[in-house]
């Protein structure tokens, strides 16, 4: 055989290597979407969806499934996060893009890149050994609120924001900015005006990215939030949010028990925000290319 | 229309860090005429504009000497206002600079920063404006579009329309052709003839015909120093320099 | 100057940021540095006394994370070369990019009650390192394609058209030409992807377990050093825990500072290699 035939014969089998695995990654997302809708299938002809998606008492063991509060402390925390989180990376970008130097883009990219990888348990830890007795000093109660896991996500949050806000800022071409400058706008209207504006799409996709993050964290919530399972009546008050219950469910609720399937529903609620949030994305993409 | 102000560069020098790019220039423009500044890449032609509209304060590390008076207006010091200056001397790039906006949102944006926001008021200013810049009759209809569909001639009018919606009264054009075909090249120097007059106008150029087409006066810039400054006719047929009739004529370079 | 408001709010919100952050790391360190010694680093925890260490956590952290790369490292790659290099129908793109980006915005503790629904009870494995890996995979998985699909989509259009035009092969192309060139984005992404493994807990807390055995074993319960963290800072009652999972954290923090800055000095040496 020669070394020709040799090559074919080699492309057919890695063509099919390729196949195989990328069938693999699409089996595997399907069985996923799967075991969780069926799961959430037999929930939902169980419970109905009225006294689960809007009831406010939870109590497995009891047969009452009031997931709502599990919505309103995830939907809660994770808006106080990005509240407080995407005005700083916003200063973060107009610091290191619009009065720094050039030169320090990249040291400064590197920098948020490690601290992207700060594992969410040591922000946990780092809500529990200052944000919790804080809160709790100034206010009087317990500290383990929706505050706390906010001010901590908020954080965790921060540097995947910052970096997304920072590509943004530098697609704004040097010439623009003069061009506005010699206009006779100043600074912060340069900023507000033309920079805000002009790349409005990416500071808005990484707003969804971040959500997206928030949403999904489990642990450095769970740490800080108290997982009551009472509809939150204000910041200071203890929650639970969908993933933190699923991490206190799981062995509360295996597999068998009576209420078990309450879980897959909850994981399937945040998989389809997950999948809502990849179309919104995919959608501004698609519309800032046009 | 008043007539617009003469403007004198006195003893101006520039320094980056602590490096000169500029030495002891001193010129005058007077009023409403063209000057064209020539000269080999890298003799500060572009630094000079640059700091008549204090973009220059953009540079880390730039220290500026002398004095330019624009009017009754000093451009150099600690506390000239900024916006003041930029809004009474326009700036025109090398490269067309819209921004990502639409035709008519380009030109509204100086007036815009001045706070005006009554909607017939802004549609003058803006037909006027693209009047002025030539462009009106290519556009009408199109404001809506994004400036970015416009060809490359189009584009750098509109940026002239743009400068000119601030009512500037001197215009500083860096290289304005630079980029673009002989045609659209045509257009804007035939702009700048009818700009003239109504606007004092300094041109930085590397086509040496263009500067004679156009301008009323010549400065040839060196090394960071001006070289000789006169009348466009004089320069070109006369250079007093030996330095400027090498360059005029191609053995320096 | 005038109109520049924003901008010193800016300097002060960087500035925050900047303090907050220090804070975090500085105090981690400070708590947690005294803890650490030999001893620490080697003896496994105890739930009586202030002598427990971490040494099963490190080994399990490492090994799992180890095993997990190997495993997705050839998976993913396999499939981002296919979803660049060969050209597949666009519906099939579609379906691959939606379900990739899906399963990377996948919560982890959704993976981890899914490996304990399909492995734990559906397969009757324990508690393990073993399960361990098979959610750390799971995990890790997308985020390999998505990087390896990057870091090909990196690689210069006409790299591969002077190949193919010279008479290789689609196969033969990417091992000469693609594949090197890519190398580098290749190895910091996946210094990315284990720095990440190295952080995860949720999916392992039902997966790998909380308790450690005395001999390393596929089989044996996992708890890795970000769940130890987790259990020392919430559940344990042991005494000293507090400043134990600072130290805890102080280890998890130099490896995963360690892997992100190999992988990224590596890639460089990698780059500068090629030319």
């Amino acid at each position: 055989m020669n070394v020709h035939q040799h090559n074919l014969r080699m492309e057919r089998i890695q063509h099919r290597i390729f196949w195989l695995s990328a069938a693999l990654l699409i089996g595997l997302g399907l069985a996923i979407w799967g075991t969780l809708a069926v799961g959430a299938a037999q929930f939902v002809l169980h419970h109905g969806l009225n006294r689960t998606l809007l009831g406010v008492d939870y109590n497995p063991t009891r047969g009452q499934f009031g997931l709502l509060p599990f919505f309103m402390g995830s939907v809660s925390v994770t808006m106080l996060a990005l509240a407080l989180a995407y005005p700083l990376s916003l200063s973060v970008a107009a610091v290191t893009v619009l009065m720094g130097k050039r030169a320090w883009l990249a040291p400064v990219r590197q920098g948020m890149g490690a601290l992207v990888a700060i594992p969410s348990v040591i922000f946990g830890w780092w809500g529990l050994s200052a944000v919790v007795p804080l809160i709790r000093q100034v206010s009087g109660s317990s500290g383990f609120s929706l505050l706390a896991a906010g001010l901590v996500l908020a954080l965790m949050i921060l540097p995947t924001l910052s970096l997304l806000t920072i590509n943004a800022f530098a697609r704004v071409p040097e010439r623009w900015i003069d061009g506005s400058l010699a206009l006779g706008a100043t600074p912060d209207q340069t900023l507000g005006r033309l920079v805000l504006r002009s790349v409005k799409a990416p500071l808005i996709e990484a707003g969804i990215v971040a959500v997206g993050r928030a949403l999904g964290e489990t642990m450095a919530v769970q740490m800080v939030i108290g997982g009551q399972t009472l509809l939150p009546h204000g910041l200071l008050s203890p929650a639970a949010t969908l993933t933190t219950e699923l991490l206190s469910d799981i062995s509360l609720l295996p597999p068998g028990v009576e209420g078990h399937h309450v879980l897959d529903f909850m994981a399937l609620s945040l998989l389809l925000i997950m999948y809502g949030l990849v179309l919104l994305v995919e959608r501004i993409r698609g519309r800032a290319e046009v | 229309m008043n007539s617009p102000p003469d403007l004198i560069v006195d003893r101006l020098s520039v320094a980056y860090r602590d490096q000169w790019v500029l030495q002891e220039i001193s010129l005058t423009v007077p009023s409403g005429r063209v000057m064209a500044v020539i000269g080999p890449s890298g003799c500060g032609k572009s630094t000079f504009l640059r700091t008549v509209n204090r973009l220059v304060d953009r540079m880390p590390g730039v220290h500026l000497k002398g004095q330019i008076h624009v009017g009754s207006v000093e451009a150099i010091g600690d506390d000239v206002d900024l916006v003041g200056l930029r809004r009474m001397v326009g700036m025109v790039f090398q490269q067309p600079n819209p921004f990502p906006f639409s035709v008519f949102d380009n030109v509204a944006y100086g007036p815009r920063l001045e706070g005006v926001k009554n909607s017939s008021r802004l549609r003058a200013v803006v037909e006027h404006s693209l009047k002025q810049a030539s462009l009106w009759d290519e556009v009408r209809g199109k404001l809506r579009r994004p400036a970015s569909s416009l060809s490359g001639g189009q584009q750098q009018r509109l940026c002239i329309a743009r400068a000119l919606a601030v009512s500037p009264q001197v215009l500083l054009m860096d290289e304005p052709t630079a980029a673009l075909d002989p045609s659209s090249t045509a257009k804007i120097e035939e702009l700048i003839l009818a700009l003239k007059g109504e606007y004092t106008i300094i041109l930085v150029t590397h086509n040496l015909q263009q500067a004679a087409r156009v301008s009323d006066l010549i400065a040839f810039f060196r090394d960071g120093r001006l070289i000789e400054v006169g009348s466009t006719r004089d320069v070109f047929t006369a250079p007093k320099r030996e330095e400027t009739e090498e360059f005029l004529t191609g053995r320096y370079e | 100057m005038k109109g520049t408001r924003w901008h010193r709010l800016a300097l002060v919100g960087s500035a925050i940021a900047l303090i907050v952050f220090a804070s975090l790391v500085g105090g981690l360190l400070w708590q947690g540095l005294p803890e650490i010694s030999w001893h620490f680093l080697w003896s496994p925890p105890a739930e009586t006394g202030i002598f427990g260490g971490i040494g099963p956590e490190l080994l399990n952290t490492m090994t799992m994370v180890g095993a997990a790369s190997l495993i997705t490292v050839p998976l993913g790659l396999a499939g981002a070369v296919l979803r660049v290099e060969y050209g597949a129908r666009p519906g099939f793109i579609l379906l691959f990019d939606r379900i990739r980006y899906t399963f990377l915005s996948i919560p982890t503790i959704v993976i981890g009650l899914l490996v304990y629904q399909w492995v734990i009870v559906g397969l009757g494995w324990s508690l393990s390192i073993g399960t361990g890996v098979v959610a750390l995979t799971a995990m890790n998985w997308p985020f390999v394609v998505d990087m390896s699909v990057s870091a090909l989509e990196g690689v210069p259009d006409t790299f591969r058209e002077a190949s193919l035009a010279l008479g290789g092969t689609r196969y033969l192309t990417l091992l000469r030409v693609v594949l090197p060139t890519a190398l580098p984005a290749l190895v910091s992404g996946l210094g990315m992807a284990m720095a990440r493994l190295m952080g995860e807990s949720a999916a392992l807390i039902f997966t790998a377990g909380i308790n450690v055995s005395k001999h390393w074993a596929f089989s044996a319960p996992g708890e890795t050093l970000a769940v130890h963290l987790w259990y020392l800072r919430t559940e344990s009652v042991a005494p000293h825990a507090d400043a134990k999972a600072a130290a805890t954290g102080v280890v998890l923090l130099t490896l995963v500072v360690l892997v992100l800055y190999v992988s990224q000095k590596l890639a460089r040496w990698l780059k500068a290699v090629d030319g």
